[in-house]
């Protein structure tokens, strides 16, 4: 039997139950007197034992029945583990995983389980000092002389065959259908014991031949010998015969789809909106009814084909916010630190491509709000709040984006520090007097700027933000930052919901197009026809009673040629709580784009995040709001 | 007419692969059960051929699901499917009323001998 094909999914399904035991793990260290979180935590690792076996997976399944040994002693004992036991269990969790990802990758030999096996079975044999270990002496034959009426069978189960009891026990009830049994010896209790070994004999009164019970015997399997002694008799009838039919409704709604599967879908209907696109423009150029009707159905069609597969792309966040709770707490307990985490809007759903990037930047965020904003509870004492710590993980769906906060409440940054440091460096403005939310992200995001005193383990390494950020825009994100001193600092990413297909405007700039995806345009204006004012020393204008600054595409990117028109559209950028107008030479109207990954040449302005093919096959960019935000 | 199956175990994994292993052999999964009370209502519903149970389920557990099974229907056909070392638990199954057993890692031959030997 291939194996192989049932990897993914016994790695899918194996992290899924690892991640459900360092949720209970954490549930019980909380709180060690609960009994519910060691049953699931034993269910959890006894299925990836069973797995893992199936694979065979030996190492991976060694382990895990280690961890069942101490698990089920536990879930029997019903008291409250000691600390060091849950450490334990954390630690072997973790090797479990390990194994689990080295398996599947066919090296389970790099897996190295030893130490945590040994530690839990030095932790089983101090608390269950009396408790029988693996291997033990086999315990006697059981006595073939067993007392009562009928004929005496004796039988021994195969040397290899599993769990014999239960095999044994199949026999009794066999024998049992054919006619009254007694003297079981060893009793039925014997074949329950891991021990048991095979061998067993029992009283038979029944009207059967010899032949008929010794077949009726072998029958249940695994049987090496079995011998009938004593009594007499023969006889008729036979086993009932089975029957065979049922209906056929209830099955399984959910099946498994590789991953790759549904890119290269994602893929082919990009490919399809592509066509579709050229096949519209052909169609207004014929003018034939004909062709239209078949155009607008095409487009019908795939629209609703889109929605679909990203629909089906769609991942809650709960599959990456799910390992965090264990992040935090161990990098806490490794700063004396003392912290409540929190996750909100588990449900919320992205892109599975988006939300698969996203783990990184947030663990990266998530380690600084430990190490950095929250305060030693001494300290946190002394400023008059709890001496616990609190982070808060939130994914809210917003328009056509979900924003992601990290918020914590403790000392905020420093921002006479980050600008001294800013300006020590040459990173600001001479003179520069003080950072606003944006000018501070802008700097704490310059590779390899840090203001941690001291480099730690956890963070502080001056690397970090600056990633985080590369990747969130990569994605055509955004990050925002908000602190208070004293209060706390709050990072906000805001990501598209889905990557491949998005809305876009088309702009037109001098020769060339450029897309301008929906997600960020809040409406649009005209300029030459609204009031002018200025910001900061920039262009701006006002909208709605706001200042908005303006960018004008045509300078930023160097076009020459004609003058545009001297009224021209105002495309307005929003992020959160930052707007900017963009203005253009003209608007193209609204299009769907199959969004291209894109490396920029060196020296490109990063304003860019992609590319486009447009319906007449000619490729356009892409703009970046959060670059020109 | 190839039997019916009726599916119950908590690992996806699980489920697939005595899937696979019995409908290449001819048989026809009519059903999946993911917990013992999922299985003992979906027994009710689909009266199958025959239930492959997991002993350690959420919920539920597959030895309390077979006494409840066996209850309204003593003649239902139940292969437990167990762990190693789950001896005392399959003798308790089998008590219950379960039909035969097998143990993981499975080996399909295995299997479907004591799909076999229930089915009689």
């Amino acid at each position: 039997m291939d194996l192989s094909q049932y990897a993914e999914l016994f790695l899918a399904e194996s992290r899924e139950h690892l991640s459900a035991c360092n949720q209970l793990l954490l549930e019980w260290e909380r709180r060690p007197a609960a009994p519910e979180p060691v049953g699931g935590i034993f269910r959890a690792v006894h299925t990836v034992k069973g797995m893992a076996a199936t694979m065979g997976y030996a190492r991976v399944a060694d382990l895990a029945h280690r961890m069942e040994n101490l698990l089920d002693h536990l879930r029997r004992g019903g008291q409250p583990p000691a600390d060091d036991i849950i450490q334990l269990l954390f630690r072997a969790t973790d090797a479990l995983e390990k194994a689990v990802d080295l398996a599947v990758a066919g090296r389970e030999r790099d897996a190295d389980v030893a130490g945590v096996a040994a530690d839990l079975d030095r932790a089983m044999a101090r608390l269950a000092p009396d408790k029988p270990r693996e291997e033990h002496e086999v315990v006697a034959a059981p006595p073939p002389d067993v007392g009562g009426g009928g004929r005496l069978i004796q039988v021994v189960l195969r040397p290899e065959a599993q769990i014999k009891g239960g095999r044994a026990m199949l026999i009794i009830r066999k024998a049992q259908s054919l006619g009254a049994v007694q003297g079981i010896a060893p009793s039925p209790a014997a074949f329950e014991a891991e021990d048991f070994d095979g061998r067993f004999a029992f009283r038979l009164d029944s009207a059967r031949t010899v032949a008929e019970i010794e077949a009726a015997v072998r029958s249940v399997g695994d049987v090496e010998r079995v011998t009938t002694s004593g009594g007499e008799g023969d006889d008729e009838r036979m086993a009932p015969a089975e029957g065979g039919a049922a209906g056929g409704a209830g099955r399984s709604r959910h099946i498994r789809v590789d991953l790759r599967r549904l890119d290269s879908l994602m893929d082919l209907i990009g490919e399809l909106v592509t066509t579709r696109g050229r096949l519209n423009d052909l169609a207004s150029e014929r003018k034939d009814p004909a062709i239209d009707d078949v155009a607008i159905q095409v487009s019908r069609l795939s629209a609703d084909l889109q929605a679909e597969i990203i629909q089906a792309r769609m991942t809650p966040v709960w599959q990456v916010f799910d390992r965090f709770p264990r992040l935090v707490r161990d990098v806490a307990r490794q700063l004396d630190k003392q912290v409540a985490f929190k996750v909100e809007g588990k449900e919320i759903e992205l892109d599975r491509a988006i939300l698969d990037e996203l783990g990184d930047p947030l663990v990266h965020l998530l380690r600084n709000a430990v190490d950095h904003g929250i305060e030693a509870p001494a300290e946190r004492k002394k400023r008059g709040k709890k001496p616990e710590g609190e982070i808060v993980l939130s994914a809210v769906r917003e328009r056509s984006s979900v924003a992601i906060s990290i918020t914590d409440d403790g000392r905020g940054i420093d921002r006479a520090q980050v600008l001294a440091k800013a300006l020590r460096e040459g990173l600001v403005e001479p003179h520069t007097e003080s950072l606003s939310d944006d000018q501070l992200l802008r700097v704490l995001a310059r590779p390899g700027f840090s203001t941690a005193t001291q480099v730690t383990n956890v963070s502080g390494r001056g690397v970090g933000i600056d990633v985080a950020m590369t990747k969130i825009r990569a994605l055509g994100g955004s990050i925002e930052i908000r602190t208070q001193p004293g209060k706390g600092t709050s990072f906000v990413l805001r990501l598209p919901v889905t990557l491949a297909i998005v809305r876009a405007l088309i702009a037109a700039v001098g020769t060339e197009r450029y897309a301008l995806p929906l997600t960020y345009v809040a409406e649009t204006a005209e300029f030459g026809a609204i009031a002018m004012t200025t910001m900061e020393g920039r262009e701006a204008m006002v909208l709605h009673d706001r200042v908005v600054p303006l960018v004008h595409l045509r300078n930023l990117l160097s076009v020459v040629g004609d003058a545009p028109a001297p009224r021209r559209p105002v495309i307005v950028l929003e992020m959160g709580e930052r707007r900017t107008g963009v203005v253009v030479d003209g608007m193209l109207g609204q299009q769907e784009i199959v969004v291209k990954g894109f490396e920029a040449p060196q020296g490109t302005l990063p304003v860019f995040s992609g590319a486009t093919i447009m319906g007449d096959g000619v490729p356009a960019l892409i703009l970046d709001a959060a670059g020109l935000l | 007419m190839s039997h019916s199956v009726l599916v119950c175990d908590d690992a996806i994994f699980m489920r697939t692969m005595i899937s696979d292993i019995l409908a290449q052999a001819g048989f026809e999964i009519v059903g999946e059960a993911e917990t013992g009370s999922q299985a003992v209502e979906k027994y009710r519903q689909l009266k199958p051929d025959l239930v492959t149970m997991d002993i350690v389920m959420p919920d539920m557990g597959g030895i309390d699901a077979v006494r409840e099974i066996v209850k309204n229907d003593p003649d239902a056909k139940i292969l437990m499917c167990s762990a190693m070392g789950q001896q005392a638990l399959v003798v308790e199954a089998i008590q219950a009323g379960a039909k035969d057993f097998v143990v993981k890692p499975f080996q399909p031959s295995r299997v479907l001998e004591a799909v076999q030997r229930v089915l009689g």
